[in-house]
This record gives C-alpha cells, structure tokens and sequence, in this order.
C-alpha cells in the first residue's frame, strides 16, 4: 500500500459536518414553505376509494372553474391516522364510515361540528342516525353521508325466467328456489369463503338483519357491559342461533367448491352466467359488468321470514364527509363541501355508483340493477350488518369461516360472547 | 487417457474429468434428471412473469374472466399509459430510486464505518455495549413505534422521503452492522497493522485497506438494503405527508381495493416498477449471487 502520499488524509473537519447540518436543518422548514406557489387558499381533500379518483379529479377540475380562491389537493394515497398523529388532520375527507376508523374519530371528537350547515338539514334523518350506531360525540354532527349502498341478493333476470322462478318473498320460497335451480344443475348460491369478509358481508349479515334488529341488539349488548354469557339477557348465543342455523341450511346450497372460491372467482361465475344469485352488494355489480356487460341482473332483499313485511335491505355508508377540528382550512373544506353536496353533483356520483342518495326527496332510481332496493331504502326498512358492528379486534371473519366449514354454530356464537366480554373487561 | 474430453487441456485430467467421461449411459440419465429440475425450477420463474406480462395486455373484461393462460389477443398497450398517468410514474419513479439510492449509500457508508469502530475497539466498554445497543434494535418492529416516529418526523420537518431515507438507514442499521462487525473479525489485524506502520491514519486505513476488502458485504448489504428501501410499503405511507412526494408502492395502491381491482392495469404498473429490478439483476446477476450466499453463511 502506498502512503507516502504526502497529502494530509482527506477528512471533513468537525466543523463543516456541523455546518452542513445546521444548514440542512434551517434549508428544509424554508423549502417546504416554498413549495406553495398560488395565492388562494390550499385544501388538503383526501379520498380514496380506487373507483372513482378519476370521477372526484373531474369534480375539483370543475370546482376549480367556479372560482379561484381555493385550491383543492386530492390526496388518495396518505394516511389518515398519520395525519393526526403529526397534528396536520386534512381539511376535508371522504371515505367510507365504518366503525373501526371514522368510528373512531367521531367517538374521540377529533371532528367538527356540522349541524350548522344548511346541507345537514338535507339529510335524511333515518340515514344520519346510522352514523349514530357506530359511535357518537355529545349531540354533534360530526359526519355527514354522502353515499349509502344498498346490497342484497343479486340474481340473474334470465336464469330466474328461464327456470320459471319468481323474485323469492319469504324464507320458504327462497329455499324452494335454491331447490328448483340446484335439481336443474344451475348453482343455487354462489359462495366465496376463501375470502371470509364475503360470508360476513352476505349470509351472516343478511340473515341476522332479516331475522332481527340489529341496531337494537347491540346498543342493548353494549348497554348490559361485561356481563355477557350464554345466561346472560343478551347474547349472541341467545339471540343469534335462529339466524345461524338459517345461514347453514342457505350456505348448503352454495357450489362444492365455495371454500376455495375467491370474491374475484364468485364475481366471473355470476358474469359467466352460471350463478342464479349471488350475496353481494353493488361493488359486485360494477366487477361483474366489467367482466360481462350483457348480463341482465337485478337485486332483491333477501327474505329471512315467511312474512314478506319482515324483509330489509343491509345499508352501509359507503361515503361520508367529515371535516377535522384541527383543520388548518376550515371554511373552504366547508365551501368545497358544500359543493360537493349540491345536487347535481352529489345525485351524479350516486347514480353513476349504483348508490342512494342520503337526502330527503332525493331523484328516483333508476338503473334496473338496484332499482329494487329503492323502497327499503327511502321507507328505512334497512340495518347496517351485523358484522360492521364488531370490533375488527374480534376475528369474527375469521370464526364465520370456521362455521362454514364445520357447521358448529353453538362453538361459533360462544367464541363470540367471550371475545364480546373479554374485549368489554378490558376497555372499562 | 485416450478418454479426454476434447477442449480440455491434456496437462493432468483430473480424477472428476475420468468419472465424468467414460460411462455414456449412466452420465445421460443423470443428465436428464438435473434437466428436468432446472426446467421445473425456471418454471417457478418463468410462470409468474408470463402471467404479470399478459395479465398486463389484456383488456378489464378479459382480466376478470378468461384464464391466466390465455394470452390476450389484441394486445392492450394502452394499459401501460393508463397506469403511467394514473401513478404520475416518472414523478413516483425518481423519489422512489432517490430514497433507495440514499439508502443504500447511507447503510453501506455508516454500518461499515460502525462496525469497524466496533470491532476494532472490542475490549473496550463504550464500543462492547454499543453494539448490544444497536443489536437491540432489531427486536423492535417498526409498526410498534410507527405513531411516535410519525410524529418525530414531523416535528423535525422530515416528514418526506429524506426522513423515509434516514429511517431506513437506522431501522437497518442493526443487522448490517451485525454482518459487517462478523465480516471484520476475518481480516487479519496484521494488515491494518503494517498500514499503520507506514503512516496511515485511521482514516486512510479505513478507506483505503478495509472498505475495499469489505467489498463482498458491500454487497451483501447493499442487495438486501435495495430490495427493502425499494419494495418497502408501510413507512413512506406513513411518514410522507405529501402525496405528491410518495414512492412507487404507496402510489400503487390505489389499484385495489377489497372490493375492487384493476388487474390490468395494476399489472402493467407493476412491471415498469419492477423494470429497474430486473435489469440490475441481469447486470449485475455474478455479484448479487456470491453476495447473497455470503449473507447466508456469514
């Protein structure tokens, strides 16, 4: 090795690494502020859902020409959670409400109120109230829905007329149904367990809410705290077994093949035109109509009684708007809001969703996919699933997939009741 | 010896040269076994890709139906300008190359300096415990401490891929130190030794006579550094606040969801991001081998 170079080592001093530092420390405050660059007002909008980033990109393209002293950033890729955790919430957001996150920020009153707004008036008060079943914060109205779906059976209109097969309106007319299309070697139901979310979503939530009221059910759960059992006045063991016992004798008409049938897999088949109904809810539709647009379909409630009064429809927000406390703009997140909930804009994205308008008077439905659902929907005779209500720390998923496969409805509602009075101990 | 493979040199056949050559039949069926586990082991491979590269032509009805084998017939190449403005791809390109390029410059730079330090300084306490104190960290996961570190970040204004960079740079800091202080006790302290004699300053030493002879780590480190800085999902999501400044995976995401996919379009996105991969790998194919199998022994 040769050293007798005569250079002294190469070796930035103490000094300079310290001066570059602090350089860099006083360089990246200033570049940040930098990077605005008009002089109207910046929001922040976040919203995510895949389908329609193009849809609410047009939206802000036309806000954009109404006027110029906002400037909307659509953001679909962030985090929510990140975002309060650094104390810089969005100023506007738009996603689905569920329990888990926007449930959540509302029972936490990290949202602001929006009682105020002439556009909360709007609303129809039986679809504000779902947004009250999941978690609330003193009498505020911290979310506002934007878009409610609507799911049900899906079933083919061809295959139904083909077999001569009405729109099934009782419990007993749906397994004969099942039995007519199942002796014609047509799948009765179609189920898809390698994806556990779709057995909560479709037979579990659909047979709890025909058989019950689920909001009643767990507001009194909640209610009776941690003293829950198979003896105890509400339980899943004492009130669910009826309903599960149903969910067994539907899921024995599904293909062979359910358990290792994926949610993509179940939406082919039906496109395919091998399924006479399928348990899903509009998202399916869109899939189903990209793979095949000429099959006819339609949706029905599914009938869990033999009295045809008892049928309802499983809704679920599928977007709502909220805005921050901590929001750094707060008057042009309700500007923008406001805009968003204009009719024309909002009864759009409805229809072109396959979703319902959650205002009072809202325009008729008219894609004959859904069209169906409208009465439950506008009359209230609706329930969020069963299944939205628990905790996604409970596996229930999980344990419906177990029920499925073994059949064991007793050892599956009574994994419930534990986890529901373990999970109640532990949060008093 | 009239048996000598042709091509081969006639100075001293070795003993493997005579077992090989003789026998005809016994060589071919060993031949035909070793084939078709080569063939079965491409096929790992090769099946994969083929279904990324025609899911990626073919059109949504075709995705959602036909089979994964099907090739697609016509070829949708507009897939490709789909999800180039969908993800905004040169943009998320440069900021994910520009985190991974960071990273693994920073991990190779600061471990090996680390190490050194560590291993040359090993009867002393400060350095001893030190080590345990960077080993450490490789029991904590980053999800548990990803809220505090979020607001860390943000606090101190790196909330964007320079903090996702640093972030990496430390949350890997652990085990390549591990490697490279393992890697360190196998060179001769002689050789530092006579450097030494002739002059040398810590410095000199280091960068001169140890960071080249760490070459084969360097390596290790910087494949295992790349593939993780590049692949990675859940940091940059977290901690970049900007969405114009997130990298290629965050960015991907919006091409599914539970209830809905674009596989056509998410497939012909995930070819370009995983463009750059491939290539380096051809390229540089003789390193990332003798560097990963290094990485295991070590």
């Amino acid at each position: 090795m040769n050293v007798s170079d005569p250079r002294p080592p190469a070796r930035p001093g103490r000094r300079s690494v310290l001066k570059a530092a602090a350089l860099g420390a006083v360089a990246a405050p200033v570049l940040s502020a930098c990077g605005g660059d008009g002089d109207g007002t910046r929001l922040r909008f976040y919203q995510s859902k895949p389908e329609v980033l193009g849809y609410f990109d047009q939206i802000i393209e036309d806000f954009h020409r109404r006027q110029s002293g906002i400037e909307v950033k659509h953001d679909a890729t962030g985090s929510l959670v990140a975002s309060f955790v650094r104390d810089a919430p969005f100023d506007l957001v738009c996603v689905n409400y569920n329990l888990d996150e926007s449930g959540t920020f509302v029972g936490r009153g990290v949202l602001s109120d929006l009682a105020g707004l002439p556009e909360a008036g709007r609303i129809d008060p039986n679809v504000q109230a779902l947004v009250g079943q999941y978690a609330s914060y003193r009498d505020e109205t911290s979310v506002l829905p934007y878009s409610v779906t609507a799911a049900g059976v899906i079933y083919n209109k061809d295959l139904f007329a083909q077999h001569g097969v009405g729109v099934p309106t009782t419990w007993t007319e749906l397994i004969r149904a099942c039995e007519t299309f199942r002796s014609r070697s047509v799948i009765p139901v179609y189920g898809t367990y390698q994806a556990p979310w779709t057995i909560s979503q479709g037979l579990f939530d659909y047979l709890v809410g025909g058989t019950l009221d689920v909001a009643d059910f767990f507001a009194r759960l909640k209610a009776q705290g941690t003293d829950v059992g198979p003896d105890s006045e509400v339980s899943f063991q004492r009130t669910f077994a009826p309903a599960v016992e149903k969910m067994l004798q539907l899921g024995s008409y599904a293909n062979p093949d359910a358990a290792s049938r994926d949610y993509p897999d179940g939406n082919a088949a039906f496109a395919q035109g091998k399924v006479a109904m399928y348990l899903q809810g509009p998202w399916a539709i869109g899939e189903i109509t990209k793979a095949n647009p000429r099959v006819r379909m339609g949706t029905f409630a599914l009938p869990a009684t033999d009295r045809p009064a008892d049928r309802k429809a499983r809704v679920n927000i599928d977007l709502s708007l909220w805005i921050p406390r901590g929001a750094a703009e707060p008057e042009a997140a309700r500007q923008f809001l406001s805009y968003l909930m204009t009719p024309a804009v909002m009864d759009k994205y409805n229809a072109e969703n396959l979703a319902f308008s959650p205002v009072r008077n809202a325009p008729a439905v008219t894609d004959e996919r859904i069209v169906d659902l409208e009465p439950y929907v506008r009359e209230a005779r609706f329930y969020q699933g069963a299944g939205t209500y628990i905790p996604g720390i409970i596996p229930l998923t999980n344990y419906l997939q177990e029920l499925v496969f073994t059949g064991d409805g007793d050892r599956f509602l009574g994994k419930l009741d534990n986890d529901w009075r373990r999970l109640a101990v532990r949060s008093l | 010896m009239a048996t000598t493979l042709p091509g081969t040199t006639s100075a001293g056949p070795s003993r493997a040269q005579e077992k090989n050559a003789p026998e005809p039949g016994g060589r071919r069926r060993s031949g035909w076994g070793l084939t078709v586990l080569i063939v079965l082991a491409s096929l790992a491979v090769l099946l994969p890709l083929y279904f990324t590269v025609a899911m990626a032509l073919k059109s949504s009805e075709e995705a959602a139906t036909g089979s994964g084998f099907s090739w697609p017939w016509p070829m949708r190449f507009d897939n490709f300008a789909t999800a180039w403005e969908m993800t905004a791809f040169p943009r998320a390109f440069a900021i994910s190359l520009a985190v991974t390029v960071a990273t693994v410059a920073g991990l190779v730079t600061l471990a090996s300096c680390a190490a050194y330090a560590i291993a040359r300084n090993w009867e002393r306490k400060l350095f001893r415990w030190s080590y345990f104190y960077l080993l450490a960290a490789m029991f904590i996961p980053f999800p548990v401490i990803a809220l505090p570190q979020i607001k860390l970040v943000s606090i101190v204004n790196l909330d964007n891929p320079a903090g996702v960079a640093i972030l990496h740079i430390l949350f890997g800091l652990s085990f390549n130190v591990l490697l490279y202080t393992a890697f360190l006790r196998s060179i001769p302290y002689e050789l530092e030794e006579s450097a030494r004699l002739d002059g040398a300053s810590t410095w000199q030493v280091f960068w001169r006579l140890i960071f080249p002879l760490l070459a084969p780590m360097n390596a290790t480190v910087g494949i295992f550094a790349f593939l993780a800085s590049w692949n990675d999902f859940m940091m940059p999501s977290l901690i970049t606040s900007d969405p114009a400044m997130q990298t290629i995976p965050v960015v991907q995401s919006i091409f599914q969801s539970q209830f809905s996919a674009n596989y056509n379009v998410a497939f012909a996105s995930y070819l370009m991001a995983m463009a750059p991969t491939v290539l380096a790998y051809l390229f540089a194919q003789r390193w990332v081998m003798t560097g990963v199998t290094r990485g295991a022994i070590k």
